[in-house]
């Protein structure tokens, strides 16, 4: 299950945001990635997330793979879109 | 004897011996394992969680802005990526020290490649998550341990080194790295130690045990000094010590003039530890906190906020100012586009730049301040304003964010609302603002500035700025008789000369520097306030 989302928060994926992502995407079971351009990175690694250098506005492909990977993309797709403060 | 030179951080005086610390754990990367794979990653792992378990007791230790550095090296060291890059470098037959330092290692670099300098400061965070884990591999802590009372010497302390620190044993700080506004300087100043940092060499000349003397105030090293040098600064000791102990005395004595005026002694804060230390010296409230000092790391949410000034204001149980985040061309913050600037002393900063990015800036620190309000004494106070306009505006989005918060169910109550007085027009024109606030505070360091146009960074011109000058002095007197309450919480609040003029000009709340609030209750109880006034006319009429 994947989608295209365009990041909402102000800073990109820094430190912060890129925590509040990561702590969310550890309370799934499915395997969470995420994309930009050629670069993929796991959800639940702070280190891969920000290794991404993604900013605001870039766009970047969320993908979800397991049992619960609809309630994944039902939480993490509103976090990636807002400004993850 | 030999003396070194570097950057005061911190006043004082301290005389003992040299403990030296020196940057350790050199890690041979290319070290072959001698065991099986699957023992090596069980170390690995369980290192991982002892060097977890070692940060999580040292953030319940630290709080505050230092526990929130620490929060995200602890995300680093639980990262599933790290481990498992580890173990696969262990598997092609690397050491578990030479597999995390590889890895942590190959991270940062592709941290520190991003365009992005933010993210390109976190490769500093990866490799102490792996010095972390391999300190823990050997069975030694990076923590540095203090079991007898010494003068640290180091090339920088991170925040994660000082939080364990005994502080009845640690004289002194000296440092090779490091400026005077920096995180060393402010922990330092907040434990009451003196501290010069930026001393190029310390540690090539100064041995283990040496004997130093460590003068905060002119930012100088003494190693192992001679006779007449070390009684010169056993001399001082014993004066500041003895100045010390009378005043401890006024130190639980509330502000007074000789014949029972109340002007209330407040402190000036930027972080939990000052505010540790307001309270320990016996300040009666806190008429400044610089908010802007919790921006390191750019501007924390909402939340973040919430619980920074939540603890500060519990530690405190006493009347807290908080001052609205003072940033601008010169202070630049993380995260936030502020462009470089011609004047930054006269451009975008302050209420100006707040009101101009309300929910960037503005409305996340509102609304902490606004919810930390419903369970304790807190007050606005506006920074850099010039007319009314712009505290009817401040007004308008409290009211907002007010609404917004009962709406969400949030506990939030409305405070008083004062400015700084800091720019001349805010000064001569005071009586327009009565209605629209409450308090005023005159910050004395850019009153001088922007009234002498003197730039107080320009050694060449600094001293033309007299702070008890009479244009001063007028402005002052100006502002007392607007109708408003009038606080000083410049530097001149903690002069000695100052304080009876201020008072005698009609100022009823004064400050200042933690430490400095025993020595001006001592002044204020040593005049009656006639004789202020009588000071305070004499000074005008010259």
């Amino acid at each position: 299950m994947e989608r295209t989302v365009t990041l909402g928060s102000k800073s990109g994926l820094h430190a912060r945001p890129a925590g509040v992502f990561v702590q969310h995407a550890k309370g799934f079971q499915s395997q969470i990635t995420l994309a930009k351009n050629d670069k993929t990175a796991n959800g639940k690694s702070i280190l891969s997330v920000l290794t991404l250098g993604a900013e605001q506005g870039d766009q970047v492909v969320l993908i979800a793979n397991g049992d619960d990977a609809q309630s994944a993309m039902n939480e993490l797709v509103p976090l990636l879109e807002g400004d993850l403060g | 004897m030999k003396v070194l030179h570097g950057i005061p951080a911190s006043p004082g005086i301290a005389i003992g011996s040299a403990q030296t610390i020196h940057p350790v754990l050199s890690v041979d990367v290319t070290a072959q394992r001698s065991v099986d794979e699957a023992v090596e990653m069980t170390r690995l792992a369980q290192a991982i969680q002892q060097a977890i378990a070692r940060l999580d007791a040292l953030r319940m230790a630290a709080g505050g802005s230092t526990a929130d550095i620490l929060e995200a090296q602890r995300e680093m060291l639980d990262d599933p990526e790290l481990k498992e890059g580890a173990d696969a470098q262990i598997a092609t037959g690397f050491t578990a020290e030479a597999a995390i330092t590889r890895v942590a290692a190959s991270y940062a670099e592709q941290l520190a490649s991003l365009p992005d300098p933010y993210l390109a400061a976190r490769a500093e965070d990866v490799r102490e998550a792996g010095r972390r884990i391999v300190a823990e591999l050997r069975g030694i802590s990076l923590e540095i341990r203090l079991d007898h009372a010494a003068i640290l010497v180091a090339q920088d302390l991170a925040p994660a080194e000082t939080v364990g620190l005994n502080p009845a044993y640690l004289q002194a700080v000296v440092t090779e790295t490091g400026s005077a506004t920096g995180h060393l300087a402010i922990v330092a100043q907040g434990l009451g130690i003196p501290a010069v940092v930026g001393v190029t060499g310390a540690l090539a000349q100064i041995d283990e045990g040496t004997t130093l003397i460590v003068d905060g105030e002119r930012g100088m090293v003494t190693v192992a000094p001679d006779e007449v040098s070390r009684s010169e600064a056993e001399t001082r000791l014993a004066t500041a010590q003895r100045d010390r102990r009378e005043l401890e005395v006024y130190r639980d004595r509330p502000g007074m003039t000789a014949d029972g005026v109340r002007v209330e002694v407040f402190a000036n804060i930027g972080s939990l530890a000052e505010a540790h230390k307001a309270v320990e010296m016996g300040a009666e409230g806190v008429g400044l906190f610089r908010t802007e000092f919790i921006t390191a790391h750019g501007i924390p949410s909402e939340e973040e906020q919430y619980a920074i000034y939540k603890e500060v204001a519990a530690t405190l149980q006493r009347p807290l100012i908080v001052r609205t985040f003072d940033i601008g061309g010169d202070k630049p913050v993380q995260g936030l586009d502020i462009p470089a600037e011609a004047n930054p002393f006269l451009g975008w900063r302050g209420i100006r730049l707040a009101l101009d990015r309300p929910e960037e800036v503005f409305l996340p620190q509102i609304r902490a301040f606004l919810r930390v309000a419903a369970s304790y004494d807190l007050r606005i106070m506006l920074p850099m304003v010039t007319v009314p306009q712009e505290v009817e505006a401040t007004r308008v989005l409290i009211d907002s964010a007010l609404q917004d918060l009962e709406r969400e169910g949030k506990l939030a109550r409305r405070v008083p609302l004062g400015i700084m007085v800091e720019t001349p027009a805010a000064a001569v024109t005071l009586d327009q603002f009565r209605g629209l606030i409450d308090f005023a505070s005159i910050g004395t360091n850019d009153l001088i500035q922007y009234t002498y146009a003197v730039d107080r960074t320009n050694v060449r011109v600094r001293e033309r700025a007299k702070p008890l000058g009479t244009a001063i002095l007028r402005l002052i007197e100006q502002v007392c008789r607007a109708g408003v309450p009038v606080a000083v919480c410049g530097q001149l609040a903690g002069d000695a000369d100052a304080v009876p003029l201020l008072v005698g000009l009609g100022v009823r709340e004064l400050s200042v520097a933690p430490a400095r609030v025993p020595a001006v209750k001592r002044v204020l109880s040593g005049m009656t306030l006639a004789d202020m006034q009588a000071r305070a006319q004499q000074r005008l009429a010259v």
